[in-house]
């Protein structure tokens, strides 16, 4: 295989095709799928069809909170490391967020202190990771607990989240972000997630950050020795997860009306799904922002169309048999990619 | 030599490196010519690899100083180095497979505005310099696609364009083709009509012929002489200059060796080992010796069962198999090359390592007797003079030399009658190292076979009853050892010299 000339072989260059646009084709199979499916005797769907204007525009406002996380989580994927604290911190996000507007603190103070507070979060998991060397695993379990303490502890005994009582009320506008129509029936929180997906995916391409994520996450060695500041690079790449994490958590409890310090619990399984669907490479180095995007809206998909055919509780396990799917073809792909 | 006007741009006095107990640099000077190929050569030991470590910065000389394009030069990183105009390309490659070539080329060094990349005169001048050395490179592929050779190229094109005009080259040919070689002169050739001064350094004798204008010759930390290589009589005076001495030698015959083969080894066949096949026999310490890549720990990995390989290996008459674990069943242990990583447990006591390799020798019903780990475990520390307080202690604790011991002893308690040692008495002291000369030489007149695959001639010339010379992936040549051995004819051999060559 030490072949001069730059040419590829039929099955190489097949590979980096699949490699490139098979979430597309997922994508097209499985509204395919969905559109095909009979599922009009099932409540959630309008009846008819999949393709019908309101299933759309619903599952994309439920989509909101996961297709604003996944453009983050891939950049941190790429420079090789990872956040198993997303959903933590997306809940205690919701819990702050839903406490200020009750405390009448007005929408952009309390989105901007909020977005603040997810800054905060990240920024702890970067120090923990790149200044005290913990493993990134280990380093965001940790929060993950720590996180979802505080948020526990944030909420008043006796009650299970953040909401209007008899003393204080969750203000009128509380719902607008996640989903009053804006543009195209679509609530503010999803434009917000195509905008951050926008601007991460010029960052990825055109980006100091982009391409400083790539080459940590593909050879750290040689990134130090170019003179990059990897540890900088990293820290970043966790604040913009823990801002992102923030904004997720802002159009969940939105939409909800209530500030749940559960309500990102499962979130990391969900963004490293995504993440991998999306063709991620686990190991880091590879990897495109809007794939990831592309796998969020599948998931989704996937997701709502599952409660109208099997019960709740069979979600779990589902997701993680496509984690396992995805991982599994992840290897594969990169294997022969690596040996061609 | 390019013009008739030569210019130092790099120079060393008086440049001397100590570690403790030995001085690895003595007082080196010399100066390189600008838009040469200059050639660094020596034996393992000579010196030649803490020169380097000085010149990139991975080191601070002990005493003297150097230096680079007119200016003193004190460099404390690569990054240090580059900026003084001095660039390395290691034996590792640091380059990022997932970015193309053109960013490679830039990584580091971009131009940005509020954090996005904008284009600069850097992106030009690396595509230049690419297409000046070496063509056939698209600077928008992704290195990925890229052989080793080619990444090689992008990381010499990186440190041409990123402003050095000295590149330093340790061993660039370990892990190239013939034909990959040849292009890789081609580029260096380029490079020095560009005026970029190469520091080339090989143990590939033939290389410096082919390539080199002027040549340095160390030994012992000295610097011996640096000359044109056009003055350099032919190969045979190039040794000399680097051997210089009779080398010690300690070897005195060995009345133990058998008659009877135990290890037979036909046709031994790797991705570098090409059709290697030996007999060691009962009571033999046999040696194999060549340069770093020969194909060393490539034999002793394959004996061992650690590597897949084609071809037979029989110990005793029966073929071995082809996993650790079977070769430890059938008597053969491995002494692996890297001691902290692949010899001991360095987080375990001297008493939890030395069992590890036959653990049922101490267990019934799996589990295990205490007393016979402790009883095994003051034997061998007794028996090898270990030294250390207490056999509790962690390995890592111990000095280099105790630690090898504790390896040993290890393989001993598996009761293995071949050792396979692969570089021995790497990183130990000179007290430690004949004790470990004592024991190998125990073992062997207790009929034991020993193999000792070292890069270190005196130590091959030592011990060893036999010879077995490596070039290349190839078995060139069997000698016998005794007083007469000719060192100047294992040298070119070794350093791919025709057999016929040798006088």
């Amino acid at each position: 295989m030490t072949s001069y000339s730059n040419q590829t072989s039929s099955a190489a260059r097949f590979t980096s095709f699949l490699r490139n646009y098979y979430i597309y084709f997922v994508l097209v199979a499985v509204v395919v799928l969905l559109s095909t499916a009979n599922l009009d005797q099932f409540a959630l769907f309008e009846r008819g069809n999949f393709l019908y204007k309101r299933n759309i525009i619903n599952i994309l406002r439920v989509s909101a909170p996961l297709l604003v996380m996944a453009g983050a989580f891939t950049l941190l994927m790429v420079s090789g490391y990872i956040d198993l604290s997303v959903g933590s911190a997306m809940s205690l996000s919701a819990v702050v967020y839903a406490m200020l507007a009750i405390n009448g603190v007005p929408f952009i103070p309390a989105f901007a202190l909020t977005v603040l507070v997810g800054v905060l979060l990240g920024a702890i998991n970067g120090f923990l990771v790149v200044r005290l060397n913990i493993t990134p695993v280990i380093a965001t379990l940790i929060t993950l607990s720590l996180f979802k303490g505080v948020a526990l502890l944030l909420v008043q005994d006796g009650v299970s989240a953040i909401k209007s009582d008899n003393f204080l009320k969750i203000p009128g506008w509380f719902n607008d972000y996640g989903r009053a129509k804006v543009l195209f029936d679509l609530p503010a929180a999803f434009w917000v997630a195509v905008a951050v997906t926008l601007a991460l995916i010029v960052v990825q391409n055109r980006g100091k950050l982009g391409k400083y994520a790539a080459a940590t996450g593909g050879n750290p060695t040689a990134a130090k020795l170019s003179g990059i500041n990897t540890g900088r690079t990293v820290f970043l790449l966790y604040v913009i997860v823990g801002a992102s994490a923030a904004l997720a958590g802002i159009a969940r409890s939105s939409f909800m009306s209530l500030g749940d310090p559960l309500s990102g619990d499962g979130m990391e399984l969900t963004a490293i799904l995504v993440v991998l669907l999306g063709g991620t490479a686990f190991s880091g180095g590879e990897g495109k922002v809007l794939r990831s995007f592309v796998g969020a809206l599948i998931i989704m998909m996937l997701t709502v169309g599952m409660l109208t055919i099997v019960p709740a509780y069979y979600q779990t396990l589902v997701i993680g048999s496509a984690l396992l799917a995805a991982a599994a073809s992840n290897h594969l792909v990169s294997r022969k990619g690596k040996e061609s | 030599m390019t013009g008739p006007q030569t210019h130092t741009v790099l120079s060393v006095s008086g440049l001397t490196k100590d570690y403790p107990g030995v001085r690895a640099v003595d007082d080196v000077s010399f100066a390189i010519e600008g838009g040469t190929v200059h050639c660094l050569v020596g034996e393992n030991g000579a010196g030649k690899s803490t020169l380097v470590k000085m010149l990139t910065g991975a080191l601070d000389p002990t005493s003297g100083s150097m230096s680079a394009n007119g200016n003193e030069y004190t460099p404390n990183s690569p990054q240090d180095a580059r900026k003084g105009g001095v660039a390395t390309l290691f034996q590792e490659l640091h380059v990022v497979d997932e970015l193309t070539v053109l960013e490679n080329l830039t990584l580091g060094m971009e131009r940005s505005w509020f954090g996005f990349l904008v284009k600069s005169e850097l992106e030009e001048r690396a595509v230049k310099t690419l297409a000046a050395i070496e063509p056939s490179i698209d600077p928008s592929a992704r290195v990925s696609r890229l052989s080793v050779a080619q990444k090689q190229i992008i990381e010499i094109a990186r440190a041409a364009s990123s402003g050095a005009n000295i590149i330093i080259m340790d061993e660039p040919t370990a892990a190239l083709s013939e034909r990959e070689v040849e292009r890789l002169f081609g580029v260096i050739r380029r490079l020095r009509e560009n005026d970029v001064t190469v520091i080339y350094i090989s143990h590939k004798l033939d290389e410096i012929f082919e390539l080199g204008d002027n040549v340095t010759i160390l030994r012992d930390g000295k610097h011996i002489a640096t000359k044109p290589l056009a003055d350099v009589d032919g190969r045979s005076e190039l040794i000399e200059m680097m051997i210089g001495r009779t080398v010690f030698q300690s070897y005195s015959p060995r009345g133990t060796v058998g008659n009877k083969v135990v290890l037979k080894a036909r046709g031994l066949t790797t991705s570098l080992l090409k059709d290697v096949s030996f007999d060691i026999k009962e009571g033999e310490i046999v040696g194999f010796y060549g340069l770093v890549g020969a194909g060393k720990t490539e034999i002793a990995r394959a004996l061992y069962g650690a590597d897949s390989f084609e071809g037979a290996v029989d110990f005793k008459g029966k073929p071995v198999g082809r996993t650790p674990t079977a070769a430890i069943a059938s008597g053969i242990a491995l002494v692996p090359e890297e001691r902290r990583t692949q010899g001991l447990f360095t987080n375990l006591t001297i008493r939890e390592n030395i069992p590890v390799m036959n653990l049922p020798r101490v267990s019934r019903g799996g589990v295990f007797k205490a007393a016979d780990v402790q009883d095994a475990a003051h034997q061998y520390v007794e028996q090898l003079s270990i030294a250390t307080s207490s056999i509790e202690k962690h390995t890592e604790k111990l000095s280099g030399g105790n630690q090898q011991k504790v390896v040993f002893a290890k393989c001993l308690f598996s009761r293995a009658e071949l050792l396979l040692l692969d570089e021995p008495t790497r990183g130990v002291d000179v007290g430690a190292k004949s004790e470990i000369y004592d024991i190998i030489k125990d073992l062997a007149d207790q009929g034991n076979a020993v193999a000792v695959f070292s890069s270190e001639l005196e130590e091959i010339l030592g011990i060893c009853d036999r010879v077995f010379l490596m070039f290349d992936g190839h078995l060139q040549e069997e000698i016998p050892n005794g007083p007469d051995v000719d060192i100047s004819h294992i040298l070119n051999v070794v350093t791919g010299g025709q057999e016929s060559v040798a006088k």
